[in-house]
């Protein structure tokens, strides 16, 4: 079964225009490993697969890895596409 | 302790708590926020000062003007704001469990463009002695680069380059 997700959004700019997009709306199955949902978005942007070995996902807000791990997705969930981090 | 001495548990469980409430008002607290203003260092050790410590400890990440000998303008900061307030939350919440005398935390990093020498980050930690207070500083700047999504735009004069941070835990730091 299929189900939206609220949005996957690009880690900075620099990503935007690899995609060109921000933010977008995605269906995909409510059971999907981390590295199938990363495939799913490839097939909707495949110049995003460049940056596949420098990237994880943060889902509702906590990291994942891109492997075998299972998520469970509700309707509405966040996931974003994290670049590598330049904080303080 | 409850006593009990014809009085329910539960009133008694309320005015312990009353009490304690009334007499702790150095309650440990986080201070955490992302603006695109100035920092400063003032207000966030202010935020952090308490009759309880002898410590306040402080961290400043400042911008450098050079990269590899090319001029650095200025920096540019972006977050996943939400997500990253969250993850310093559990810096804190860690912090205090690896520190339990730490008293109150304050995390303020700044967002959009940041002027050469102008501080991006301030860490303040306020513990009744020196080593924790120091201690968690430390950790609290370490972890974040490791872990909180905020990134870094380095504007030079003709280009710019996205940061990548060594510490970072699920990037390659040999490329």
């Amino acid at each position: 079964m299929c189900q939206p997700l609220a949005s996957y959004w690009l880690g900075h700019t620099h990503h935007v225009k690899l995609a060109g997009l921000r933010c977008e709306t995605l269906s995909v199955p409510r059971e999907i490993t981390s590295l199938q949902l990363w495939e799913e978005i490839v097939k909707v942007h495949p110049r995003l697969a460049l940056i596949r070995d420098q990237v994880v996902f943060a889902v509702r807000q906590e990291y994942v890895l891109l492997g075998d791990q299972l998520l469970v997705l509700q309707p509405g969930d966040e996931v974003a596409i994290i670049p590598p981090i330049s904080g303080g | 302790m409850l006593v009990s001495s014809g009085t329910t548990t539960e009133s008694v469980w309320f005015q312990f708590f009353y009490c304690d409430m009334e007499e702790s008002e150095d309650v440990p607290k986080d201070f955490i926020k992302l603006k695109s203003e100035k920092l400063s260092v003032d207000e966030v050790s202010e935020l952090v000062v308490s009759p309880y410590c002898g410590a306040v400890s402080l961290f400043i990440g400042t911008t450098r003007n050079n990269f590899e000998g090319k001029k650095v303008i200025h920096l540019e900061y972006e977050a996943y704001t939400s997500m990253a307030e969250t993850e310093i939350k559990k810096i804190c919440r860690d912090v205090r469990q690896k520190w339990p005398s730490v008293k109150h935390i304050a995390v303020h990093h700044r967002l959009g463009v940041v002027p050469i020498t102008e501080a991006s980050v301030i860490i303040a930690v306020s513990s009744p002695h020196r080593a924790e207070s120091l201690e968690a500083v430390m950790y609290c700047i370490n972890t974040l680069k490791a872990s909180v999504p905020i990134w870094k735009k380095e504007i030079y004069e003709d280009e710019y380059s996205w940061k990548e941070n060594k510490e970072c835990f699920w990037a390659n730091s040999e490329k």
